[in-house]
């Protein structure tokens, strides 16, 4: 066969072949290549990079969105300057995004781990409890702010079981600062932790059980063989679940959003961008550095993580 | 009134009507067709695209009797009903896009600001024809920066102090007494000696509490530096901004406690449900008395005076109304056919229907005989100056999320005079409009 007649079903039959023969490739190979590696890749340039590399370079500018690109005015590092000295959401947004961080990673994340370590053991009533935990993600978000708005509202549950729903002397849960961002964290974690329990769970039940067996002759107890054998065998799995974890909680946007717009002690970084983008203020450059130093927060604790996770794997 | 607005006064508008309360405020933006038949294609029919903010279910109705009027009228209207904050937050991108042909909008500096940045057409052809029914405070309200008109007014209303006759009457306290701020804190402590809790003030929505802002400062520092202010003529380390706050905080002791978790409507709920005495709201308080025997009960009263000299001048009138887009080009004469239709009687007439308490800028249209609405126009006929409203007064990018956010630090309980200075160093740091 000669490649200048090669169709489509000729190539397929004919590459293995020639593969074994010397890993040269036909032009057609070539070109279905291109297609799959490129296309992908020119999406991806276009949908990621460079609205990204946008980003970062309207950051520098002042633009009000109106207009043309002669619009924009470059003012070099000043947006930066002024939201790290005078920008006064901003201290509170980066304490809430650190706070709902570490609430995260060091509560909810745990708890939804050591929940699917119970469920797996297939107690009584496992599958109740399954679908319990699971049933906050299931829900819509504007459900879950409904239902915890009942629960916290002045006149709400809480507030009558300690007996003062009155507007002028009760708690109010959602309107204080210093309240308000701790029920949102508990409403957040209510939501991660069946999540992580649930990722967990398909993970563990991939574990081979002869590693169980392994162990329990060797005579480890059901927590020790947890800890040292299934927990770093679910290497992969404690990947997945601690980029979510960072992930989730920088992106953290529309709970807060539905609550109170995500002002008066509940901001966050990403509704600040939201805010000064979309917003009726349009500060188009301003939003972009917010976004940027959102971006290089999110990105840093995660490439170090997989740095240091593939870096043992070497 | 119209006659009222000066230049000065007119500058700007007003309010966003209705954040949801609680959940679900996300933006459930909607498109409802309002009737409109498939006859477009009939000879005659003038087609138009309108954009509308009126998501509540008060001015909804409105806007589905006007369009129904405006069918009998020749036209045939797709009626877009936007989620009204998601209109508002993404009106740049929306005018800049394929806009309606003609949006709900509000006079003054946002107004002339669209103008300004060419996201609007002009109407001044259709002016000519329509002058004789507004008087001239009304053209003033609908002139841009270049001395075109751009802007067709509808209705207005006014803020004030809004009670509850019976509720008053119960606490043996007489509206009418209450002139200077020594009175109202006086009624304060009477209410709040009586069980109810004496101001309902919501502020979840961020833009609830500038009435009280703009009235507590006007009435102390006068209408000149408060117009000042919020233009940026003044600053706000002046020290008569600490005045307004320091007036303000004197009225916190007789707030209710949950401000920050209240939108104006769950406000407007303890005045209707008689657990709280008055609000400082627009005359829209009213939308959400359902009941008639409710309405009847409803009143209001000028917020006090605080400096004598400045007495009770000043009031804040929103006017709202429609504005042409930059797209309308593409339909110009069927667009500008509906703007003289929304500019006639017709119109009023139609939403007058539905909303028998409407204040219309037409002066073709009937005095109000509702006593609630005749008390309206009775308020802002005894005023000298008009004020839109902070978040139209003022430059968007301060009014809309640092100063929201500043008023509520304040609401809950933060130092004004650091308030004040980040403020100013928050302004200075804008970039220049």
């Amino acid at each position: 066969m000669t490649s200048s007649t090669t169709t489509k079903t000729a190539a397929a039959e004919v590459t293995p072949r020639r593969r074994r023969r010397g890993h040269s490739f036909t032009k057609t190979d070539r070109a279905v290549l291109a297609g799959l590696v490129g296309g992908p890749t020119l999406l991806h340039v276009l949908l990621v990079w460079i609205p990204a590399f946008c980003t970062v370079a309207l950051s520098f500018t002042y633009w009000d969105g109106i207009g043309g690109l002669n619009q924009i005015h470059w003012v070099g590092l000043k947006n930066y300057q002024q939201i790290f000295t005078i920008y006064q959401d901003f201290r509170p947004a980066v304490r809430n995004n650190v706070l709902w961080l570490g609430f995260f990673a060091l509560i909810a994340t745990p708890l939804g781990v050591i929940l699917a370590y119970y469920i797996d053991k297939e107690l009584k009533g496992t599958k109740f409890f399954q679908t319990a935990f699971y049933l906050p993600m299931v829900l819509s978000l504007a459900v879950t702010g409904i239902v915890w708005d009942y629960i916290f509202r002045t006149n709400g549950f809480v507030n009558s079981i300690m007996g003062d729903t009155s507007a002028q002397t009760a708690t109010s849960w959602f309107g204080d600062p210093n309240k308000n961002i701790w029920i949102v964290l508990l409403i957040a974690s209510w939501r991660h932790i069946g999540y992580v329990m649930l990722l967990y769970l398909a993970g563990m039940k991939s574990v081979d059980p002869s590693l169980h067996e392994a162990a329990a002759i060797d005579g480890a107890t059901a927590w020790y063989t947890f800890r040292k054998v299934i927990f770093p065998s679910l290497r992969p799995v404690n990947v997945i679940i601690i980029v979510i974890t960072v992930i989730d909680s920088l992106r953290a946007f529309d709970l807060v959003y539905i609550i109170n717009r995500g002002r008066n002690g509940l901001q966050l970084l990403g509704v600040l961008v939201y805010d000064n983008i979309f917003g009726e203020a349009t500060r188009i450059g301003w939003g972009s550095a917010l976004a940027t130093i959102l971006f290089a927060l999110s990105i840093v604790p995660i490439m170090l993580y997989l740095y240091q996770t593939f870096k043992r794997d070497n | 009134m119209s006659d009222m607005i000066t230049e000065e006064g007119v500058s700007r508008r007003s309010v966003l009507k209705g954040t949801v309360a609680g959940a679900g405020a996300l933006a459930v933006g909607g498109l409802v067709g309002a009737g409109t038949a498939s006859s477009a294609d009939a000879a005659g029919v003038k087609k138009v695209s309108v954009g509308s903010n009126n998501s509540d279910p008060a001015p909804r109705k409105n806007d589905i009797a006007w369009v129904a009027a405006a069918k009998t009228a020749g036209f045939d209207v797709k009626l877009n009903i936007v989620d009204h904050n998601t209109f508002q937050n993404q009106i740049n991108s929306y005018l800049q896009g394929t806009p309606d042909d003609i949006f709900t909008w509000f006079a003054g500096y946002r107004m002339q600001f669209f103008a300004k940045k060419g996201l609007a057409t002009s109407i001044s052809d259709v002016w000519k024809k329509i002058s004789p029914n507004f008087s001239a405070g009304y053209k003033n309200a609908s002139t841009g920066l270049d001395g075109k008109q751009y802007f067709i007014p509808t209705t207005w209303y006014p803020w004030a102090i809004m009670y509850r006759k019976s509720v008053f009457a119960a606490a043996g306290v007489d509206p009418k007494t209450i002139v200077t701020w020594a009175d109202f804190i006086n009624a304060c402590k009477t209410f709040q000696s009586k069980g109810i809790t004496p101001v309902a003030l919501g502020d979840k929505g961020g833009w609830e509490a500038m009435g009280t802002f703009d009235f507590i400062n006007f009435r102390t520092n006068g209408f000149k530096f408060h117009m000042d202010l919020t233009a940026g003529r003044a600053k706000w380390t002046d020290p008569r901004v600490q005045k307004t706050f320091a007036n303000w905080a004197t009225m916190f002791p007789y707030q209710n406690n949950n401000v920050l978790d209240l939108a104006w409507d769950g406000a407007a709920q303890l005045v209707l449900q008689k657990k709280a005495a008055m609000q400082v709201m627009g005359a829209f308080h009213a939308s959400i008395y359902t009941d008639p025997a409710d309405l009847a009960d409803l009143a209001l009263f000028a917020f006090p005076e605080i400096t004598a000299a400045y007495g009770r001048e000043a009031v804040e009138a929103p006017i709202d109304g429609y504005m042409l887009s930059k797209h309308a080009s593409k339909n110009l004469a069927n667009a500008k056919a509906l703007a003289e239709f929304i500019a006639s009687d017709k119109f009023g007439k139609a939403v007058l229907k539905v909303a028998p308490t409407s204040l219309f800028a037409n002066n073709k249209m009937p005095k109000p005989t509702d006593p609630f609405a005749r008390s309206q126009v009775d308020l802002v006929n005894g005023c000298k100056y008009i004020a839109q409203f902070f978040d139209r007064d003022s430059r968007p990018d301060f009014a809309g999320t640092i100063f929201q956010s500043a008023l509520q630090k304040f609401l809950g309980g933060g130092d004004p005079k650091a308030i004040a200075t980040d403020l100013q160093a928050q302004w200075d740091a804008l970039p220049p409009a």
